[in-house]
């Protein structure tokens, strides 16, 4: 009843229109933003993103650690070194020397692919995780003979600055495991 | 009954109404004739209206009355408003107009926002963010291939039901193809392998799918010529050992996890 008397100021059904405009836009606005809060804050999404971080950067650690040219020897190494951390670097720097030195008298070219991987175990706030990788490891020979292997990897993973790095690499072990 | 009132109200809106027009710049703008024009019109719908209700409810007095009570008041208000005038409607209505498409344009920002963090693959990805769902899979799926991967020929009835019940699709043919060899001399070497999956990883899960890393152990005894039927290997027996990896497919089917395809790397 009262809507067509307010007609006469002419601007007054723009204002009210106008209005409804801004609380559905406020609403809808609302809306959005909690979604978008949600999505961002979502804990199962963050523990998915480091998952995934892992997974790559232990799959990348697995590869370098199974790549070695005797020809470049020393890069080889420096990116063993940088891709793992804890035990398993202290090892690798403690038994660098000899081992270039049987790289070396070996000539041996090492490659090795990542067939697949996946996380087993994760634990985002202690910075631990646990891997599988399959990997097909080609090692070549002087004679340019080339030998393919397969390879059952179990690595652990641990977060150092920010970086999950390998801390433990080993070779799925067959048979004694077997039963149980 | 209530039309005098009624009459008064108007008029006094009427009054009210020119006098905003005669007021400051009011005569020179054309809007007056706007103004004027329809302020006639509204008052008498209203007490037409009215004049209706109380002859459809002969003595609902109450209910008159409330109406014009609420009338009034509701005119009041309104001639108040008028006072205020459109030039001063004019900035509420810009600022209103502003508020509008800031908050349209926050709400369609967020929202894509939210749509890009959702359509990220690592959340469409649950394997391990849900731990129920990994769990069984695993479990499941270690089952599975132990059943398909396992054979005795005093006793395939598990073996044969293992290939019906848990294989879909073209892990059907996969899995004839990769045990086909052994099963031709299975029954005359006396066969028995026996398969266990010593580590399994999920890979992806995907709603009703996923894909599952599987490290297992195979050993494979042919008790041939032997005059016990004993299954513990004795010396002299070709046991053989053998780790294998391989990534099977599975996929929801009736609350059951089947496998949907072996994936052996090439091999």
């Amino acid at each position: 009843m009262t809507r067509p008397v307010r007609t006469p100021a002419g601007i007054r059904p723009a204002l009210a229109v106008a209005l409804v405009l801004t609380l559905a836009a406020g609403a809808s606005a609302a809306w959005a933003g909690r979604d978008w809060y949600a999505a961002a804050h979502d804990d199962s999404a963050a523990y998915a993103v480091q998952r995934d971080e892992a997974l790559a950067a232990g799959e990348q650690a697995v590869q370098n650690l199974n790549t070695l040219d005797h020809k470049r020897v020393e890069q080889g190494l420096d990116l063993w070194e940088s891709s793992t951390t804890g035990a398993l670097h202290e090892q690798l720097v403690e038994g660098r020397k000899e081992f270039t030195g049987q790289v070396r008298a070996a000539r041996t070219v090492t490659t090795a692919r990542v067939l697949s991987g996946a996380v087993t175990e994760l634990d985002d706030r202690a910075g631990r995780a646990r891997l599988l990788v399959a990997l097909r490891i080609t090692v070549t020979t002087p004679d340019s003979k080339s030998t393919d292997k397969d390879s059952r990897m179990l690595g652990e993973l641990t977060r150092t600055d920010g970086h999950w790095k390998l801390s433990a690499l080993g070779q799925a072990p067959v048979g004694g495991t077997a039963v149980g | 009954m209530p039309t005098p009132r009624h009459h008064l109200n108007r008029q006094r809106r009427r009054r009210a109404a020119l006098a905003d027009q005669s007021g400051p710049g009011g005569r020179t703008r054309t809007p007056a004739g706007v103004l004027t024009e329809p302020a006639p019109r509204t008052g008498e719908r209203p007490a037409a209206k009215s004049v209706r209700e109380t002859a459809a409810e002969p003595k609902g007095e109450t209910g008159a009355r409330r109406t014009t009570d609420g009338r009034k008041t509701g005119g009041e208000g309104t001639t108040r408003e008028t006072t205020g005038g459109r030039r001063a409607g004019r900035v509420p209505l810009a600022v209103l107009c502003l508020l509008t498409l800031l908050l349209g344009g926050f709400a369609g920002w967020a929202y894509s926002r939210a749509g890009e963090l959702r359509d990220d693959p690592a959340r469409g990805n649950t394997a391990l963010t849900d731990l129920a769902r990994t769990s069984e899979i695993k479990g499941q799926t270690g089952a599975a291939v132990a059943a398909l991967f396992s054979y005795d020929h005093a006793d395939t009835t598990p073996f044969e039901r293992a290939g019906k019940t848990l294989l879909t699709g073209k892990a059907v043919a996969q899995h004839r193809t990769l045990l086909g060899g052994v099963l031709a001399k299975a029954a005359e070497q006396k066969t028995v392998i026996t398969t266990t999956v010593t580590d399994s990883a999920v890979e992806r899960i995907d709603g009703d799918r996923a894909r599952v890393l599987v490290y297992a152990d195979q050993s494979s005894v042919s008790t041939a010529g032997l005059p016990s039927k004993g299954k513990t290997a004795k010396a002299g027996d070709q046991g053989v050992y053998a780790g294998a990896m391989f990534a099977v497919d599975v996929v929801l089917r009736d609350g059951r996890w089947l496998v949907e395809n072996i994936d052996t790397f090439g091999r």
